[in-house]
This record gives C-alpha cells, structure tokens and sequence, in this order.
C-alpha cells in the first residue's frame, strides 16, 4: 500500500513537473489546446472519483458539466450580476451539486444500485439535453449562448485576468493538480476505505454500522460539484455553451477517457482524456462521423481486451514476470 | 343527484361537452398508442434485464434497426406490411449476433455488459447513417384516413397499431404460459442451476428469449415508424423510456409491464397536452424515481422480489 502511494506520487510529480515546462516550449495555441483537454481531465476525475470507488456507473454525467457549463455562462452573461467570474463559479457547483442531492437522495435511500443506476443516470442525460435544446427562451436553443467573457476577479488585492493564454492555462492547470491531489488524499484514506468496503458487501459495511447510502450520496454531490466546476471553466475558456455539453455523446466519452486511462487511479482518467481528445481531433480531422464509429469499437476493445485501462499493461507484465521468477 | 339538476346541468354542457369528450377520447387513443409501443419494447428489456439480469443499451437500437426494415422495404418498392413483416426479422438478426458474440460471455461481468452493448448501439448508430445517409427517412402508412368514432375522427393507422399490438401481447403470453417454451424460460427465470440440474439447456433458452425479445422490438419500430421520425439515433428515447417500464412496473411479470407502461405512456401522453415534451420527459423522470423510492419492488410486485 505505501509502495503504491509512493508511485502514485511519483507519477503525479512527473506529471506536475511537464505541465510546469510545457509552457516553454509551446506556442499559444497549443496552450489552449491542453487547457481544454486538461479540462475535461478534471471532468474525467470527478466521475472516476465516484465510479471507481464505489464501482456504481453513472452514464449521465455530463448533465452535471452541462448545468455547471449553463449556470456559468448565465450568471457571467448578466451585467446586473457583480463579481460574476466567482459568483458563476460558485453557482455551477452549486447547482450541479443540489441535482445530484436530488437524484441521488431517491435513488440511493430507495435501495437503487448497479444497473438501474446506470439506467437512470442515462435518462437524466438525455434530459438535461432535452431541456437545454428546447427551453430556448434561456439556453438559447439548439446554437446555445455566445459571447461568455473569460474569467475575471480580484483576490486579496490582486487582479485576476484569464483572457490570456498563459495565464488562464496556469489557473486551469493548478485547479486540476489541486483537485486531483485532494480527491487522491479522500479516496485513499478512511472515507475511500469505507467505500471500498461499501462496494465489496454493503450488509456487511452497513452491519459494522456505516451508513452507506449517506456516503454513497456524498461521494455522489461531491463527484456532480467538480463535473460542475469542470462545466463552468469549460464554457469560460470556450467562450460559448451549446446542449452538447449536457449530452449523451459527452457522458459516453467520459466513460471512456475514465475506463481508458484506468478506473480508480484519478491521473489515469485526467492523461486518457488528454490522449483521447488528441486522437479525435486527428480522425475528426479526416471525417467527423468516423469518431463515435470508433468510439464504439473502443468500448467494445476495453471490455474484452483491458478492462483495467491502458496502466494495467504495466502492472500485468509485472505480474507476468513476477510470477515467473516465482515459479523458478 | 336530482334528476332535475342534471337536466339543467347537461343543458348547460350540451355545447361543451362534446369538444370534453373529443378531448378525452383522442388523449385517451393517443395514450393507447404509445403504451402499446411501450410494451413491446419494454417486453424484450423485461426479459433481458429484468429476468437475465443483463442491461442491453443496444436495445432500443432493436428499434431502429425494425424501422429502418419498413423504410428500407418500402424504398426499394415493396408495400408497409411486407416491410412489417421484415421489421421483426431485422431486429431477431441482429438480436441473435448480439448475444452470440458479446452477451453470453459477459453474463457475471454487469459493468462490462453495460460498456460492451453502448459501443455495440454506437456501431449500429453510425453504420446506419453510413449505409442511409444522414437526415429523417420518410416511411408512409398503409392507411391514409380516420376512422369516426362517434366522439371523435382518429387516424385508422394508429387503431391498427394498437390493435396489432394488443394481439402480440396476447400470442406472447399463451406462449409463456401454455407452450413447453414457455415452461422452459419460466424455469431458468426461477432457478437457472435448478432448470440445468433437470436437463433444459440453460444457454439456449436465454439465447432464443434475448432474440425473441429483440424481435418484438423490431416489430414496435416497425410499426412505429409511420408516426415517427425515423432516424439513426431515434432508438435511444424508447430506450430510456423502456427501462423506466420495467424499473417502475417492476421484473418477472406480464402485469408488472402493463401497469410499467401505462404509468409511463399515461403520464407522457396526458403531459404532452399542457406542457412541452421535454419537460413532460423531465417530469415522467421525476415521477419515476419517486415511484421507485416508495415501491422498490415495482408498482405490481408485492414485497417480495
């Protein structure tokens, strides 16, 4: 377990250290291009973060990006509002958290687990979407909203401007390590034991007197706020918010990003989103309806061939080796 | 009451009440229709998951793929009931390689089924749109006309649907009940060790319900397909909307999905009157996971499961 943290560790410094001297050698652009992919890393996080410690699929998670992405860019949209980079901010987390409570309340304290969560997560997603094409008085429809101004406060006397490159890629670089480090700490101490034990047998969890549908709840709204968040830097840094943020073209590629990169390891989900999102804008490159054609063939792939993620090669020719100098 | 005052009553209501009962009558048919599609495709999810325990996303793609059957057959000059006979081959076809190739080697692996069966619909999704192309494929019914009903005109089509509907229901549940078939998914539904320890062969018998139940499927797009827009990405409503039948009607009975069904279309369809359809989606949600809150077990069931 201690060697394991110390990997864990390990590997997040390497990470940590590139994302520092990324910025050296890469133009604007390519800047921007890793902050929107880093960004759906943090998105890809949040649902490992619920997905891979209580092995409960959620397949409407972009529902809570999109709420977070739509209060975001309603909130920053009205002059009469001030401070509204952090009041929006705020909101999208607050906002993706209070449905989350909602659903999750239902479902979790009426025994739903499993499949039938998965089942209704689903048609949370193609809800959300719904809503967010046909209340067009608010959402603006089918094209959404434009026009969303980049982040923009003061804090302890210092003025924040995100119009730039280079600055808003540090601010959304930092946001991810931060969280990621902290969701790493949660699930790796007592509340992620807890969770594990929860997902192993939750009779027997619940006989030694846990409650589990609480954690489970919290696990939940914690998981929905930072897709929220996610959702509110997204719409900020793209400057415009469509229903395809709350869809479920969305949710599906975050399962992917998440399965790809590793269940449970929250950095495996942050890079898989990274190196995902880079291999679809190739192919999208060559035909935009190749993408969700191959899309389903990974999906297909990862259940037969890795159902651990792309990091379980490592650890499986470990094994492999390992379990040969045994034998000897 | 009075026999006076109901005299003067429905003096006062002669002109009102005829528009009440056109009202009434065409809610009621249209609720009719759409829990008549509901059922047939909650049929097949019902066996799949809630007897097999097997959580096929690829379902309502069985759907599509018995809607595109009816455009198809009708594209290249056949008639509608040609094509509605095409429509349940198409989605047994596809129901069959599905379970063969992917299902049955991940029957104690939920998650990984789940994954699997998305990516098996993604494929299916885009292989359409490639084969057809993009944009609604129009499908024309066999009856043009309404039909009076004394109250009101409705359309003959959607009488027909119904009716075929009504009947399907009926041949699956004698088939359950009264053929040795029957018998068979009965016994593997209650204790599938116990039905392999007296000799049914368990494999097959989930192998022929997951296809059967694919093919009714098929035949709810196909005859849905005159009404709706029939495109590649239509199977995930009824997907959706299917599960929540099952999930509210709760599993293992035909009751269960009749009453799972017209919880869910009722509601639509009374919904769809006053309020926009995604909100009257949104609402349905709502209601469906409160249900479940108060009846894990499903309206029908008992308490136990």
């Amino acid at each position: 377990m201690i060697a394991r943290d110390r990997n864990w560790l390990l590997v997040f410094a390497v990470c940590a250290a590139l994302a520092i001297v990324y910025p050296l050698f890469a133009d604007g652009y390519q800047l921007t291009v890793i902050r929107d992919a880093l960004i759906f890393g943090l998105f890809a996080a949040s649902l490992d973060f619920f997905w891979g410690r209580t092995g409960i699929l959620c397949f409407g998670h972009a529902a809570f990006f999109g709420i977070g992405g739509y209060i975001m860019a309603l909130v920053t949209l009205n002059d009469a509002i001030p401070f509204g980079s952090l009041l929006g901010i705020a909101g999208a987390i607050a906002g993706a958290a209070f449905v989350a409570a909602i659903i999750g309340y239902f479902l979790f304290f009426g025994g739903i687990r499993g499949s039938y969560f998965t089942i209704v997560t689903l048609a949370m997603g193609v809800i959300c979407q719904q809503a967010a094409i046909s209340w067009s008085s608010v959402t603006g429809g089918d094209s959404g909203l434009i026009g969303i101004p980049p982040i923009e406060f003061d804090l302890g006397g210092t003025h924040v401007d995100l119009s730039q490159d280079l600055p808003s890629y540090i601010f959304v670089a930092s946001i991810v390590a931060v969280v990621v480090l902290a969701l790493w700490s949660i699930s790796r101490g007592r509340w992620g034991t807890v969770l594990t034990a929860i997902q192993d047998n939750e009779v027997r969890a619940a006989a030694l007197g846990h409650n589990a549908p609480l954690r489970l709840l919290v696990t939940f709204v914690l998981s929905a706020a930072i897709a929220g968040l996610a959702g509110a830097l997204y719409v900020c840094m793209a400057g415009l918010v469509a229903p395809d943020l709350s869809g479920l073209l969305l949710s599906t590629e975050v399962i992917v990003w998440v399965a790809v990169g590793g269940r449970g390891t929250l950095l495996g989900p942050v890079l898989g989103a990274i190196a995902i999102q880079r291999a679809q804008q190739t192919i999208s490159s060559f035909n935009p309806s190749l993408w969700p054609l191959l899309l389903g063939c990974v999906f297909v792939i990862i259940v037969f061939v890795l159902p651990d993620g792309i990091l379980s090669i490592y650890a499986r020719l470990k094994s492999l080796f390992k379990g040969g100098r045994q034998a000897q | 009451m009075p026999p006076k005052a109901c005299s003067r009553a429905c003096a006062n209501a002669s002109q009102v009440l005829p528009d009440a009962m056109d009202f009434i009558v065409t809610t009621l048919l249209n609720a009719l229709t759409l829990i008549s599609i509901l059922m047939l495709v909650g049929l097949g999810l019902a066996i799949s998951f809630g007897l097999m325990n097997v959580t096929n996303l690829a379902h309502g793609e069985f759907v599509t793929v018995g809607a595109f059957a009816v455009y198809f057959v009708q594209s290249i000059g056949g008639s509608f009931w040609l094509g509605l006979a095409a429509a349940p081959i198409a989605g047994a076809v596809v129901g069959c390689i599905l379970e063969f190739a992917i299902i049955r080697h991940l029957y104690s692996r939920p998650v990984s089924t789940v994954l699997a069966t998305w990516g098996v619909s993604l494929i299916l999704q885009q292989g359409l749109e490639l084969t057809f192309g993009l944009g609604a494929k129009p499908v024309t019914p066999p009856i043009d006309g309404t039909l009076d009903l004394f109250f009101t005109a409705y359309p003959a089509y959607r009488l027909i649907l119904i009716g075929i509907a009504t009947a399907t229901l009926l041949g699956v549940i004698l088939l359950i009940s009264r053929t040795s078939f029957g018998l068979d998914i009965r016994t593997v539904i209650q204790n599938r060790e116990m039905a392999e320890g007296v000799g049914i062969n368990t494999r097959r018998t989930y192998a022929i319900a997951f296809t059967f139940g694919a093919a009714i499927a098929g035949l709810a797009g196909g005859l849905v397909a005159p009404l709706a827009i029939v495109l590649p990405q239509m199977g995930v409503n009824y997907l959706a909307n299917a599960f929540f039948v099952v999930i509210v009607g709760g599993v293992g009975s035909i009751g269960g999905l009749v009453a799972g069904s017209v919880f869910v279309g009722g509601l639509t369809s009374v919904l769809n009157y006053q309020i926009s359809p995604s909100l009257a989606q949104a609402i349905v949600l709502l209601a469906a996971i409160v249900a479940v809150r108060l009846r894990p077990n499903g309206l029908f069931n008992g308490a136990s499961r």
